[in-house]
Order: structure tokens, then C-alpha cells, then sequence
């Protein structure tokens, strides 16, 4: 019993901590980008300013019932993805839940946010945002070869499936997977700012583009709820990659340490290039990141 | 002198030979204007542009002679060889008249005629475009002609805000300023 | 609540005060005043200290920039984006062309006072107003919203009548949506 207490506990940490870490990253990306350009950014708790303002606007506008449940099934995927996902190796609160099939359901479990966004721009009418939602399930097929490569690259080499298994042998052997399998790492690393959307793979959020794309209709309290999902899931995906590939973190602050040295690279590269087109974006990801993934597939059967 | 506005001259001379026109004058160097009848309009254009080589579009407005009850309309020619402008003026009636539409000569000349058929309310027979230019829902007669009274249709339909109390009226401040209020750098630059 | 901080509840302060530290500006120029929104955004005079950064859509914007002129044809287009917002929203208008007709003044296509129109919270005079100046505007803007006194969308909600009368006088083809948010 008092097992599932610490759980449900555990539970609640785990987003509240998501929360606030999702969004001081936010912040600070935006710190680091405006210090890059010559001039004194936003304060680093601008992003939680931003969801207050979002939340204390007076009307909620919408075009239908699938409008209005779009930004709760995004908030509530990403959720889900982070309870899947141990955030500590072992402690108390911070280990959710999870089984032995663990990363062939992530890997499902991911791409559940974006489909409900697709149903609520759906809705709207908006040509922009149709448009929009294309090109963002266009760039998705882009990047997710590399990155499923690289995944099964890794469970064909250790032979588990699940993400404690991955932290065991880690902790095992003593060295990080980012060393003993290093094709499997560069392919997950050049697909990751696909992953974050940040330059020069914005094109489906951003501001100048066809009007922001799939979120152009929505405004307010919807917005405000897009926004937390889209940090809560940025942490969930840094935290995926410390445990795969940075052995996993035995307490907060390492684990802060790891996530912030990861997120630096999407946001460095982002800040100095310019946007890619969809198909050139495709064209990017089935290049250089596939070849490390195919290498990668190889050097695991061998 | 005359010999320095040499071309010039030899332009006027070979368009007197070819067309009857009703004035043709050597303004300054660089500008030659005539005046010609509605129908020739289409051959001395042409003629223009293929023989004498004037193919540049530059320009092409009109003018309201309330006082005649005709519509002036110029086009201005330029001829990047011999470096002349060259203009073509007709008169055509205030109420009826009706020009021919040069569009196929020189395809941006569609834009001029659209803002001349909306501003001054000259018909071009087989114009194509959309009848709302510029203005969007306008009742009125055509506004750039001179009998619609600009002040009378401003007062009407739009505000106008009060004045503040402590406006001054400065004009006689200014106009009575002589050369020896104005300070040194302004003197070099003082207008006599 | 107990609370009282310049007879403001505590929920109406942090409120208020989350909202002036976050706006977001519709990309809309509507006139020739445009040209100085780009300077004010960017690396020299930077307005993304305050908070201050763009929005693509009305939806999503709370901020309308008026700059400049406003003929009788980007009338009617202003009008709709400003309905489309969300409350609370706030308009600022640049130059002297909106304070009282500026060099249109006795244009047949150019309106004079604009907040016989839209409802104005801040003027910035100026012709165009430097960077500088719209930065100062925007700072008043605040004071505002932190007061409590930025209420121009209660005002065109309470009398919109009054306005509805003044905008079909101009614009004579009506084939606007109700407002009725």
C-alpha cells in the first residue's frame, strides 16, 4: 500500500518538477539566444509569465468541441510519457512505472500529442493550419528513422527492451552507452532538433511561417496549455536521452547538469542557422543520420 | 544655341512630316512636346515606339480644364538612345469623351488608365481590370475632378478634434524674422 | 482577503502584472509607421527585455499597433483583426496621423480621430516616433495595466453602439461578423 502512495506521490513531483525545469529551460534558451545576438534577453522566468498571462485572459474563443480538447489531450500525453520514464535509477519518489516492453511503447506513446493537435487545427477551418499540420507529419517521417534506428541498434546489442534494463547494464559495466555504442549516439544526437522543433527545423511553429502553422487558431487558455506540454515534453525527451545514453542520474542536480549540457546543442546549433524546408529537411535527416543509424544496426549484429 | 538642341529639332520636323499635328514645340533641352487629335493616338504611338525608337513607357496623366469642359490626358515617352522626353498631349470632352486603351502597346500602361478611369472618370474602351482601384465603395463623382470640393466632403464625414487651449498662432513670429535674426550657419543656407 | 495593495485585490495585482510583463504584438503594419517596429525589436534597441515579442495571429495577440494613416479600406480590415483578439487587449496608436488627421488631415480617404473608431489606450506622437519613443510608449503602457486603467475593451464593449454608428457611417458595404465575445 504504501508503495503505491510513494507512486502517486512520486507522480505528482515528477510533473511538478517537469513543469518548472521545462520552463526555466524555455527561458534560458531564450536568454542564450538574445546573448548570441548582441543584447540583453527576457528574465529567465519570462516562460512562466507568459502561461500566467495566456491563463488570465478573459475569453476563450473557439470553433468546436475538438478545439477545445486538443490542448488537454496533448497535456495529458505528455503526462503519460513522463510517468513512463524513470527519472532517477533509484530512489524514493522518482522512479515511475515501468515494464519490460518499455521502449517499443515509447516510441508509440510519443507521437500521440501531435495527432490530437492535428484533430484541433482540423476543426478550425484554417487552411494555415492544415498546411501546417502536413508539413509537421512530413518532417516527423524525416526524423524518426534515424532515431528508431539508433533505438533498435540498441535493443538488438543488449538484447532487453526495457529502460532499466538499459540503466542496469550501464551502471553494470561502468561506462555510458554514449562509448560503447557510438554509431547508435550520433544518429539519436543529429536527430534530436528535429525532435525539439528549434532551428533550423521550425518551420512548423513559427511565428513567419504560413502564421504559426497548426496553433494559429488557438489563443488564450489553449495556447497557455500548449505551451506547458511542449516544455513538460521537452524535459521528457532530455530525460529519455540522459538514460539511454548518459547512464541515467542518481540525484536532481546531476541529473540538471546532464539535461542542461544535452538541451545546449539543439539551442546552439538553432541560434546561427537559418530555417530548412520541409523536403530539405527530409533530405537531412535521410543523410548523414541515416548512415550512422545503418552503421549502427550493423556494428550491433557484429 | 539652336545648334545645341540639334536633335530636338530633326524629332520635330520628321513628326510634322508624318502627322498633322495641331502644336509642336521645343520646350528646353530634352523635352519636346506635341499636340494631336483623339484619332491619331494610336499611330503616332506606335510610330513612336517601332521607327523612332521611344520605347520606354514613363508616364501618362491627366489634367481638368473645367473651364474648356475637356479632360486633358499626356503620355511621356522616353527614348534611352537619344536621351529625350517626348510628350503627347489630347483633349478629349469632359462628359462623354472616350479614349482608345493602349494597353497592348505597352502592357503597364493598364495601370495608368485604371487610375485615370477611377480618379477622373474617363471611360478607355476595352479596359480590363477591376473597377475598384483604389477607393473601395466610393458614391461620389470622381474625386481628382475639380468641381468635387475636398474641405466640404472632409467636414462632413470625418471628425475634427478640437484645437488646444494654449494653441499660438506663430505665423507672424516667422514671417517677420529678417536676415539679421537668423544665426551664421542658416545664412549660408537662406534662399535669395 | 485582507490584502490591499493600492485598493487592488492580490488576485487583480498579479494578474495585472503578469500581463504587462508579457506582450505579445500582432505583425500587422498599417501604415508608413511600420518602419520602426523592426529597429524596436531587434538587437540595437532591444524590446524583448521587457517581455515584448511577436504574435502571428489575432488569436493569439494582445497588443494592435496602429501605425500611422488609416484609409477607409484598412478600416474595415482593422476592425476585424481587433474583434478577432481576446480579452483583455490593448491598442496603441503611433503618430500624429491618429491623434487629429496629422499631414492627411483633409484626405477624402483618411479618417482623423481614430478613437472615434477602436477604443486607443496610449497615443505616441511623433512622425514616425523614433525607437526610442515607442519603447516609451510601451513602458506607459504598462503603468496602465499595472493601475487598472487600460480598459479600452470595456469601453467598446459597453458602448458599442456608439462606435458601430461612427464605423458604418464610413464604411459603406457592411459583410462583418456580429461582435459578440
Amino acid at each position: 500500500m504504501e508503495d503505491i502512495g510513494y507512486k502517486i506521490f512520486g507522480a505528482i513531483l515528477t510533473t511538478i518538477l517537469a513543469f518548472a525545469v521545462g520552463m526555466l529551460y524555455g527561458g534560458l534558451s531564450r536568454k542564450i539566444i538574445a546573448r548570441i545576438q548582441n543584447r540583453v534577453g527576457p528574465p529567465v522566468y519570462q516562460n512562466f509569465l507568459d502561461v500566467f498571462k495566456l491563463l488570465s485572459k478573459k475569453s476563450a474563443i473557439n470553433h468546436g468541441i475538438m478545439q477545445h480538447f486538443a490542448p488537454l489531450w496533448m497535456i495529458a500525453m505528455s503526462i503519460s510519457t513522463l510517468m513512463f520514464i524513470p527519472v532517477l535509477k533509484d530512489g524514493l519518489f522518482f522512479t515511475n512505472l515501468n515494464f519490460s516492453g518499455d521502449i517499443v511503447f515509447l516510441l508509440y506513446i510519443m507521437v500521440f500529442g501531435s495527432l490530437g493537435m492535428a484533430l484541433g487545427a482540423g476543426q478550425t477551418g484554417n487552411p494555415n493550419s492544415a498546411i501546417g499540420v502536413s508539413r509537421g507529419l512530413t518532417q516527423m517521417v524525416g526524423f524518426e528513422i534515424p532515431w528508431i534506428m539508433a533505438l533498435v541498434a540498441l535493443m538488438i546489442q543488449y538484447k532487453t527492451t526495457s529502460l532499466t534494463g538499459l540503466l542496469d547494464i550501464q551502471s553494470e559495466s561502468g561506462t555510458w552507452m554514449m562509448f560503447s555504442s557510438p554509431f547508435a549516439f550520433i544518429a539519436a544526437i543529429l536527430a534530436m532538433p528535429g525532435m525539439f522543433r528549434y532551428s533550423p527545423f521550425d518551420i512548423v511553429g513559427a511565428p513567419a511561417e504560413l502564421a504559426s502553422g497548426p496553433i494559429s487558431e488557438f489563443g488564450g487558455k489553449y495556447l497557455s496549455l500548449m505551451m506547458t506540454s511542449g516544455s513538460i515534453f521537452a524535459f521528457v525527451k532530455l530525460t529519455l536521452y540522459v538514460d539511454i545514453f548518459l547512464g541515467g542520474a542518481s540525484n536532481l542536480i546531476e541529473l540538471v547538469i546532464k539535461t542542461f549540457i544535452l538541451y545546449l546543442f539543439p539551442v546552439l546549433w538553432g541560434a546561427v542557422s537559418p530555417r530548412f524546408r520541409t523536403e530539405q529537411a527530409v533530405k537531412y535527416f535521410w543523410g548523414w543520420p541515416l548512415f550512422f543509424g545503418v552503421l549502427a544496426l550493423l556494428y550491433a549484429s557484429f | 544655341m539652336t545648334d545645341i538642341l540639334n536633335t530636338e529639332n530633326k524629332l520635330l520636323e520628321v513628326l510634322n512630316e508624318e502627322f498633322k499635328l495641331l502644336s509642336g514645340k521645343v520646350k528646353r533641352k530634352c523635352r519636346v512636346e506635341i499636340t494631336i487629335e483623339n484619332e491619331q493616338i494610336i499611330p503616332v504611338l506606335l510610330f513612336a515606339k517601332e521607327r523612332l525608337e521611344y520605347i520606354h513607357f514613363s508616364h501618362m496623366s491627366c489634367v481638368d480644364w473645367i473651364e474648356d469642359g475637356k479632360l486633358e490626358v499626356i503620355y511621356i515617352l522616353w527614348s534611352p538612345k537619344e536621351k529625350i522626353n517626348l510628350l503627347i498631349k489630347t483633349k478629349v470632352n469632359r462628359d462623354n469623351g472616350n479614349l482608345p486603351n493602349i494597353d497592348f502597346i505597352w502592357r503597364q500602361a493598364n495601370t495608368y488608365e485604371r487610375e485615370i478611369r477611377e480618379m477622373f472618370g474617363l471611360p478607355f474602351d476595352g479596359l480590363v481590370g477591376n473597377q475598384d482601384f483604389i477607393l473601395e465603395d466610393w458614391e461620389e463623382i470622381p474625386p481628382m475632378r475639380r468641381d468635387f470640393i475636398t474641405d466640404e466632403y472632409v467636414s462632413e464625414t470625418y471628425f475634427e478634434r478640437p484645437g488646444r487651449e494654449d494653441a499660438k498662432d506663430v505665423r507672424e513670429q516667422i514671417l517677420g524674422r529678417t536676415d539679421e535674426d537668423l544665426p551664421d550657419f542658416a545664412k549660408k543656407y537662406s534662399r535669395d | 482577503m485582507a490584502y490591499d495593495k493600492d485598493s487592488q485585490s492580490i488576485v487583480d495585482y498579479i494578474q495585472n502584472f503578469a500581463r504587462k510583463h508579457s506582450l505579445f504584438v500582432l505583425a500587422y503594419g498599417t501604415g508608413c509607421g511600420a518602419i520602426e517596429i523592426p529597429p524596436t525589436m531587434t538587437s540595437r534597441y532591444d524590446a524583448e527585455r521587457f517581455g515584448i515579442r511577436g504574435a502571428a495571429t489575432p488569436r493569439q495577440a494582445d497588443v494592435l499597433l496602429i501605425t500611422g494613416y488609416l484609409a477607409t479600406k484598412s478600416l474595415k480590415r482593422v476592425i476585424r483583426t481587433y474583434e478577432q483578439m481576446q480579452n483583455p487587449k490593448y491598442v496603441i496608436a503611433f503618430g500624429s496621423c491618429t491623434i487629429n488627421g496629422g499631414m492627411y488631415w483633409d484626405s477624402y480617404n483618411t479618417i482623423n480621430m481614430l478613437d472615434k473608431y477602436i477604443p486607443v489606450d496610449v497615443y505616441i506622437n511623433g512622425c514616425m516616433p523614433r525607437p526610442e519613443a515607442v519603447i516609451s510608449g510601451f513602458v506607459k503602457l504598462q503603468g496602465e495595466i499595472q493601475a487598472g486603467r487600460a480598459e479600452g475593451w470595456k469601453r467598446y464593449q459597453d458602448n458599442l453602439d456608439e462606435y458601430r454608428a461612427n464605423q458604418k457611417k464610413i464604411i459603406k458595404n457592411w459583410t462583418m461578423p456580429d461582435y459578440n465575445w
